[in-house]
């Protein structure tokens, strides 16, 4: 039997062991403080691109053919430049090659040609004074990413023959489907001898087209045109810097709005609801037609910061609301919603320039015949600080607003992502539910703690703690199929219903004064809730029966109408009380718990100090035990608060989640919380949406972090001070 | 108080003495506790007395209407309110002839009514039950019974055609459901193959060209016993002359509860309280069981506790038997704290942004990338579920466990360590075993707040109707990425999402009565547990 015997290695493996152990167990237990960071890092670095702000930077080496204004292709690989001398050519933008060549345009030379739209829309002056106007479409086999295979097909229209050459045309528009066999009506304004007029193409025909004149200008210069959508308007960018909205069919002028400077330049932002308008000084605002009351008014939606030299064009994204301007010397892309500018260069002497569809890349040609491309990076051009929290006029709105709505029926929608509202709800459905919790549950655990006996305390706290522990899920769908149609038809009974109990507990007290003493002592004092039972009951039943007596006497018979005709307020079925009522449920035996530890934890010494005193059982509990508790309640209901906080399923199922900003007991909210539940699953990963609702997840989670911190540390301090009792 | 001629100063003192006893605010407190407590009994009695009242066959009631006569089990009556008179809800049902399954009848225009003891409700595998009369039985167009003998007909010949029904279901859902895997797989295996390997295609394509021919004859099969099963048919009529003829084998109960016993009916409850547990969905979610929403709780549930348990105890042994008191300690529990409080959706959020898209995105890059863009873990899953339960509930089983380890008495630690074992074989062999009670009471309290949670679980993989169920006798048995179904879920889905809530209600009620049956038995054990545990130990919650 040597020394280093079979025992050694055992105690030597058991230290080892142990020693492991240590390691493991203490990096475990500091795991969970990493899972909390951890959760508080990832959720926030989900949310933090949101405020990263747009990045342009140049990229080198892109060529195109000076004098010719430029439609990207979605890639940014190939373009297709238009000018009046060389009509149409498909070019590589790296190196500016020639690519296939396109068919079929209108003989050359042309006289002149507009700029494409960012829809590829354009309008060709041939050499015979003929308006050609074109949609060019690319057409790439599947799957081909050489732009070398790529084609374009343009679509023209039947040429049009105006009966008098224009001097300059400002605006065009084809109206899809207005004619017969597909082709569409174009309707063309421009400058002619005879001063501003339009014309419009009558399909089938080749005849020669007379301009009509515009009136009802004033006498005032024209100098840049705008088709409305329909192409039932036209808007007027005058000299005297006033914007004009002209029925065209009629000659009326329906509205008109001022600008600083002269007007040199209009177009649309995407979904054609946005007048964009730029000045000769660089001024740049956006307006929008709004067709509410009796009159349409032609209304300041954004003011952008100023350009340098006068503004010569626009071109939108066609993915979301930002669009790309540019003057003589200076280009910009900005966001509409926002009025963010994403971008900024300057390039001097510039002709023309070029946003591709997703928005991300930008060209600018300029007199000198040189091209230079930037790259754009702005991932969520439509959150900023100010748009999550201030009011933003949105398109279609009559003023600035706080607003949720995340998606629409459209790709041309304008997202709007205001927390308010939805901070707003969060608050409103917390303080209903603290409203109807806070005194049931506090008042209940005052009972419980002080006056209730041992048994009938040893049978309620269990009782409430099961009430912790129902599903939140059951008690929506209860608040939501079942309580809430029930308050609808008992609304005024559950108004009515503490009247109630207050009469009853007055008539019933002096009675019960007149009971003996004995009965009394033996059956009253620590039984009181049992007796408290039945009459609640019994209220209940008197609110019942006396409800529809007090509607007719003082609500005029429907109490709905009655809120309607004399409060103005509208009484939605799942509404704020419904959402009190059950979230009340939720936060109830939390608080009540909380509290009622916190309330028998005070020293047996000062309530027998206080009763020896002379004080009563009532005087002690409300003037010594509650004030030494008080912090111990305070935690509480921080705690019941970070619950009703944070509650989903229940407001989810009791609310009509619409996101409205009303104090009014009657109508519904939108909390934070069911509003992830209700958008994330059809947020797209990564998209602004779903980086807005994890911001929201993020405030969530550091409201409820403080409070549970600050109650925590009330509580730790109060543990510390009954320690010395 | 006149009558006794006191002066008023008198009166206000006597005031003064009444609100210094204060005896009336201890009603009052008596009362919020009152209202607090029948407010919890009367929901879950509520709950309880709907829920389970929904199986119990209810008389089938005729009576007259100015539209015609009405036949039905009478569903919910309202008292006369204001200027509404009282009415009474009938349940119809015959979805397909008459649109809707309720209809509010006045009482006034009620005439006579009866109890035809012929009256038969049909339980259906589609357009829900039917009530009415069996008019006839009829095979191949053949008539076997027609009148009163045609119910007892219907109820002898119902077994036979539900047998061949349950085949054919069998064949449907397992044998081509099989089959279509095997091929998907071969498809996979075709598109991961390297262009010119002409063997392996070759036989690819041979086993492939195996799978379509059993295919076929499954087809051929099915095609057989569907025929088969559709040469019985029950010829239904409703109370107001319609007639409706459906095959025997897509019934699935036949009911007269107007001659049935009180036995009778309650065999027809536990029949249908047995479906309704054991078996599967029909008609989106509103009628047939939820067999496979329990099963994916349940499942959720455990895999959750495999995971709580040992993060759970460490961190709880950390904090009682290795930390020294100090900030560490405070951060660990104010982060035990937190995690207690932070909502459960944004526990949701994380789960889904980290284990869906972060872990799960990653998993399918390395492991499932041939399966891409279809994602495999990169989208909502029974495991990413568990695991974001299991972060939820980790304080539940901590806060449990120290209260557990505090109660352990340290003459027994230190008898241990005494007799020179280490601190570990002390934790093992004499803490551990000792707090497992308490360990256990955790564990149980985090089970029952893991089953009760829904929210979180609408982010990482809970859908209202699973194809397949995460564990079946398909290799390898488990399949952590598919996505389940879950009580709590179902309760929102049916009664929200559903197209006929008004018909899904008692569904919803007996999911709800079943969620917390669960939820409240679970924690009326933890409860029992854990007072054993004090009373046996003398520790305290502080």
């Amino acid at each position: 039997m040597s020394a280093a015997s079979p025992k050694d290695a055992v105690l030597r493996r058991a230290k080892r062991v142990d020693r492991l152990m240590a390691v493991i167990i203490s990096v475990g237990g500091l795991a969970i403080i990493a899972a909390v960071l951890g959760m508080l890092f990832f959720i926030g670095k989900e949310a933090f691109p949101l405020f990263r702000g747009a990045r342009g930077s140049a990229k080198q080496g892109l060529q195109a053919p000076a004098q010719a204004a430029l439609l990207l292709d979605e890639s940014g690989k190939a373009a297709v430049a238009v000018s009046a001398a060389e009509g149409l050519r498909l070019i590589r933008l790296t190196d500016g090659s020639a690519l296939k060549s396109v068919a079929g345009s209108p003989a050359l030379p042309w006289s002149w040609v507009s700029r494409p739209t960012a829809a590829g829309e354009l309008l060709v002056l041939d050499g015979a004074g003929r308006l050609h106007e074109g949609r060019l479409k690319w057409s790439k086999p599947a799957g081909e990413a050489n732009p070398a295979a790529w084609d374009l097909e343009p679509v023209w229209q039947p040429a049009l023959q105006p009966a008098q050459a224009p001097q300059r045309i400002l605006a065009f528009r084809l109206m899809e489907g207005g004619g017969l066999e597909g082709s569409g009506v174009l309707r063309v304004a421009a400058l002619t001898q005879e001063g501003p007029a339009w014309l419009e193409s009558v399909p089938g025909t080749t005849a020669a087209v007379a301009w009509k004149p515009l009136t009802n200008l004033a006498g005032q210069t024209v100098q840049a045109a705008l088709w409305s959508s329909d192409g039932q308007q036209l808007f007027i960018g005058t000299a005297t810097g006033r914007l004009l909205a002209l029925d065209v069919a009629t000659g009326a002028l329906t509205a008109e709005a001022a600008f600083p400077e002269p007007i040199t330049a209009l177009a649309f932002a995407l979904g054609g609801n946005s007048i964009l308008a730029g000045g000769e000084r660089g001024a740049l605002q956006a307006f929008q037609l709004l067709r509410t009351g009796d009159a349409p008014q032609l209304q300041r939606l954004h003011v952008f910061q100023p350009l340098a030299g006068p503004v010569r064009g626009f071109m939108p994204s066609l993915r979301d609301k930002r669009f790309l301007v540019w003057s003589d010397r200076d280009l910009a892309v900005d966001h509409l919603t926002t009025e963010a500018r994403l971008f900024r260069a300057s390039a001097e002497g510039l002709t023309s320039a070029s946003l591709s569809t997703r928005g991300d890349l930008v060209t600018a040609s300029s007199a000198s015949g040189e091209t230079r491309a930037w790259t754009l990076q702005a991932t969520h051009p439509e959150v900023t600080f100010t748009s999550l929290v201030g009011k933003v006029h949105y398109e279609g709105y009559d003023k600035p607003e706080f607003v949720w709505q995340s998606s629409g029926g459209t790709d041309d929608f304008e997202p709007k992502f205001s927390l308010v509202p939805l901070v707003f709800g969060t608050l409103k459905g917390t303080l209903y539910a603290m409203l109807f919790a806070l005194p049931l549950a506090v008042l209940g655990a005052l009972y419980t703690s002080q006056f209730a006996t041992p048994r009938l305390r040893n049978a309620i706290k269990p009782t409430v703690e099961i009430m912790a522990a129902l599903p939140s899920v059951v008690l929506g769908f209860l608040a939501g199929l079942v309580m809430a149609p029930l308050f609808e038809k008992l609304a005024v009974s559950v108004l009515v219903f503490p009247a109630a109990a207050l009469v009853l507990a007055l008539l019933a007290f002096p009675v019960w004064m007149r009971l003996p003493d004995r009965f009394k002592s033996l059956w009253g004092t620590g039984r009181e809730v049992l007796w408290a039972v039945p009459l609640l009951v019994a209220a209940g039943l008197l609110s019942l029966t006396a409800a529809p007596a007090f509607e007719r006497a003082f609500l005029g018979g429907d109490y709905r109408h009655w809120l309607l005709s004399a409060q103005g307020i509208t009484y939605d079925q799942r509404n704020s009380l419904v959402v009190g009522f059950a979230m009340g449920f939720a936060v109830i035996p939390i608080i009540f718990t909380l509290s009622e530890d916190a309330l028998s934890s005070v020293p047996k010494s000062l309530t027998s100090a206080s009763l020896a005193c002379g004080a009563s059982p009532w005087q002690t509990a409300w003037r010594v035990v509650l004030p030494t508790a008080s912090p111990g309640i305070f935690s509480a209901v921080m705690v019941g608060l970070g619950r009703a906080i944070g509650e989903t399923m229940i407001v989810l199922m009791a609310t009509g989640n619409t996101p409205v900003l009303d104090w009014s007991p009657f109508n519904g909210m939108r909390t934070l919380a069911a509003n992830i539940a209700v958008e994330i699953p059809e947020a797209p990963h990564h998209g602004s949406l779903y980086r807005v609702l994890f911001l929201a997840a993020f405030l969530l989670f550091l409201l409820t972090f403080l409070l549970n911190t600050l109650a925590e540390l009330v509580r730790q301090r109060l543990r510390k001070k009954y320690e010395s009792f | 108080m006149a009558r006794n001629g006191t002066s008023l100063p008198s009166g206000l003192q006597r005031g003064r003495e009444f609100l210094r006893r204060g005896s009336a605010f201890v009603w009052l407190s008596a009362a919020a506790l009152a209202l607090s407590l029948l407010m919890i009994t009367g929901l879950v009695g509520f709950i309880a007395v709907k829920g389970l009242g929904f199986f119990w066959p209810r008389a089938l009631v005729q009576a007259t209407t100015p539209e015609g006569p009405l036949l039905g089990e009478i569903s919910a009556r309202e008292a006369a309110l204001g200027e509404e008179p009282a009415k009474v809800q009938f349940r119809v049902a015959n979805r397909d002839l008459y649109g809707q399954d309720f209809r509010w009848i006045k009482v006034a225009e009620l005439g006579a009514q009866q109890r035809p003891a012929d009256a038969v409700l049909v339980e259906r595998l589609e357009n829900g039950a039917f009530i009415g009369f069996v008019a006839s039985v009829s095979e191949n167009g053949r008539v076997l019974a027609s009148g009163d003998a045609a119910f007892e007909e219907a109820l002898g010949r119902l077994p036979e055609a539900q047998s061949l029904q349950g085949d054919i279901r069998t064949i449907e859902k397992d044998e081509v459901g099989t089959l279509n895997r095997r091929l998907e797989d071969l498809r996979l295996r075709r598109r991961g193959l390297a262009p010119a390997d002409a063997t392996a295609l070759a036989r690819l394509e041979a086993e492939e060209k195996a799978l379509r021919v059993r295919y076929e004859a499954l087809q051929t099969r099915l095609d057989g016993l569907r025929a088969k099963s559709a040469e019985l048919q029950i010829i239904l009529r409703t109370v107001d002359g319609q007639t409706k003829e459906i095959p025997l084998s897509a019934v699935v109960r036949l009911v007269a509860p107007n001659r049935t016993g009180i036995l009778g009916k309650a065999g027809i409850y536990a029949a249908r309280l047995w479906e309704f547990v054991s078996g599967d969905p029909r008609e989106s979610n509103t009628e047939g069981g939820i067999f496979p929403a329990i099963f994916g709780t349940v499942l959720m549930v455990l895999i959750m506790s495999l995971m709580v348990v040992p993060l759970g105890v460490v961190t709880a042994l950390f904090l009682r038997e290795y930390a020294r008191d100090g900030w560490l300690v405070r951060s660990v529990r104010v982060a035990v704290n937190n995690l207690a409080g932070v909502p459960s959706i944004v526990f949701g959020v994380f789960g889904l942004g980290f284990f869906v898209y972060t872990m799960g995105g990653a998993i399918d890059q390395a492991f499932f990338a041939d399966r891409l863009p279809t994602p495999t873990y990169g989208t909502g899953g029974i495991l990413w579920a568990s695991l974001t339960l299991a972060l939820l509930t980790v304080p539940v089983v901590v806060v449990a466990t120290e209260e557990a380890l505090s109660s352990v008495p340290r003459s027994l630690r230190e008898a241990s360590l005494a007799l020179g074992a280490t601190k570990w074989q002390t934790i093992w062999k004499v803490v551990l075993p000792g707090a497992a009670p308490g360990i256990l009471t955790g564990l149980i309290l985090a089970m029952a707040r893991g089953a009760g949670e829904v929210a979180p679980l609408m982010l990482t993989g809970v859908v209202k109707l699973a194809p397949a169920m995460p564990l079946d006798g398909q290799f390898p048995y488990f399949h952590f990425d598919r996505k389940f179904m879950h009580l709590g879920f179902h309760i929102y889905d049916v009664g929200f999402q559903s197209p006929n809530s008004e018909a899904a209600k008692p569904m919803v009620y007996m999911t709800a009565l079943l969620l917390l049956l669960v939820v409240v038995a679970l924690n009326l054990f933890a409860l029992r547990l854990r007072r054993r545990l004090r009373e046996r130990l003398g520790g305290s919650t502080f």
